[in-house]
């Protein structure tokens, strides 16, 4: 416990130090909660515009593990990656919150349960 | 490798998250402050089970001599998990969004503790500054803000959630049953593949100018040498393992032509301190170099996206049927009939 306290400093490690096991797993931790927690929000909220944040925030918790994988492996692959989640988060949102604004105007509503007859 | 910590208590701390959870979903029929009160509540229950966990685990891998994870670490995780679970249960969007966004900065300050300081920045700028503004403008846009600060003029969609027990328990399960997965093989998770130095130094070679400025400035380099460039590919002629590098002296020969007039090489005792790849440099070259498709690719889905975004949003007007017999007529005429544009006199 003493050695967290005195090896205080920005970075967890410096870089090209490898990252032990032990600390991968807690990122992967909370990585794992973000992404189920955004998944109960999804299934919970009538809101669209909420539910189309929670959706951003399963993106995000699978940018944190990438990030730390990567991390892990000591390459730039999951940085990348991550570039290319943020750019495929972008293009969703744009298109989700224009279909929002479509489904707004036409129910006056943004309840998904306002567009139930669509289940099929 | 024996799992991080015991199933038993992983269940546990999930299920103490699932509770917190349930109970920070808004519900119908509380009393204002009772409701405040039970969100907040809700929200620390699960941020301090998580943080419990990892906490847990710290202390378990620092049993075992194992490092431990950065001190910074706990409080961006508690901050995170608890925003996330405000931001899914706070009743009103706004407030939503606003967690969205302590969520990510949250875990930018974890980014930056794993070393990828440019996706940190950039996702907050791209995620707090663009995107998530986009969501307000919408939220803002599209609902009917209560009047007062009064909750019952919430509407339902956002004052009942659908479901909380049931989703609640599929969510933790998946938690629980991901983490022991993820725990029960991160022992054969294979070690890194590149050695400390190439992770660092791979790239320098591709950068010539960077280091002849950082041997220029370690005071190794005299008047007119440079580092020896490959003359087929133009890389710099080094070692990054070994830690040396070549470099010559240009000048002109007999007939006036470029030509090196001495190289010398410098060891692994003179590669001055500054002198390694940061991660832009690796992050660029990676992207640039390994992944070149991807970014057309993500040129096009933005394209794709910001067609998709105009053709949705755009308002359908009704015109009446003379006016847009008028409007034909009008763009017939600008044409001749060979289908020379007349010059816009119509």
């Amino acid at each position: 416990m003493m050695h967290a306290f005195e090896t205080l400093q920005l970075a967890q490690l410096a870089f090209p130090a490898e990252m032990n096991n032990s600390v991968l797993a807690p990122y992967l931790f909370v990585s794992a909660a973000m992404f189920c927690i955004g998944l109960i929000g999804f299934m919970t909220r009538k809101n669209m515009i909420i539910m189309f944040l929670c959706t951003e925030l399963m993106f995000q918790a699978a940018g944190l593990s990438l990030i730390a994988f990567g991390r892990h492996h000591l390459g730039s692959d999951g940085q990348t990656f991550v570039i290319f989640v943020l750019t495929v988060a972008a293009a969703e949102a744009a298109m989700a919150l224009a279909l929002v604004v479509l489904l707004f105007r036409h129910r006056e509503s943004l309840s998904a349960s306002a567009w139930k007859e669509l289940n099929g | 490798m024996e799992q991080i910590i015991s199933p038993i208590a992983l269940y546990l701390i999930c299920a103490l998250g699932a509770a917190g959870v349930a109970l920070a979903l808004p519900r119908k029929g509380l009393a204002h402050t009772k409701d405040k009160a039970f969100q907040y509540g809700g929200a620390v229950i699960v941020a301090s089970a998580f943080g419990f966990a990892a906490l847990l685990m710290g202390l378990k891998a620092s049993d075992a001599g194992n490092p431990m994870p950065n001190l910074f670490f706990y409080p961006f995780a508690f901050v995170a998990i608890g925003a996330s679970v405000r931001m899914i249960t706070h009743k009103r969007p706004v407030y939503s969004a606003l967690y969205f966004i302590m969520t990510i900065i949250a875990s930018c300050g974890m980014y930056i503790l794993l070393s990828a300081e440019f996706m940190a920045f950039a996702l907050v700028i791209i995620y707090a500054g663009a995107i998530l503004i986009t969501y307000l403008f919408v939220i803002m846009l599209a609902t009917q803000a209560p009047t007062s600060d009064n909750e019952d003029d919430l509407t339902d969609v956002d004052a009942v959630a659908r479901e909380p027990m049931l989703a609640t328990a599929i969510g933790f399960v998946m938690v629980g049953l991901i983490t022991a997965a993820m725990f029960g093989g991160i022992g054969e998770l294979s070690s890194p593949k590149m050695t400390q130095a190439q992770a660092q130094n791979s790239v320098l070679a591709y950068l010539p100018k960077k280091v002849d400025k950082i041997l220029d400035r370690a005071g190794l380099l005299e008047d007119g040498w440079a580092v020896s460039r490959d003359l087929d590919t133009g890389m710099a002629v080094m070692d990054p393992d070994a830690r040396t590098i070549q470099i010559e002296l240009a000048g002109k020969d007999d007939h006036g032509d470029d030509t090196v007039l001495a190289t010398r090489t410098l060891t692994s005792e003179d590669w001055p301190e500054a002198l390694a790849a940061d991660n832009l440099d690796r992050l660029g070259f990676n992207l640039l170099n390994d992944h070149p498709i991807m970014i057309e690719v993500a040129g096009i889905i933005l394209l794709m996206a910001m067609l998709g975004a105009t053709v949705l949003a755009r308002k359908h007007t009704e015109l009446e049927d003379a006016l847009k017999a008028a409007q034909a007529r009008k763009l017939g005429t600008m044409f001749h009939d060979d289908g020379e544009p007349s010059g816009g006199q119509a």
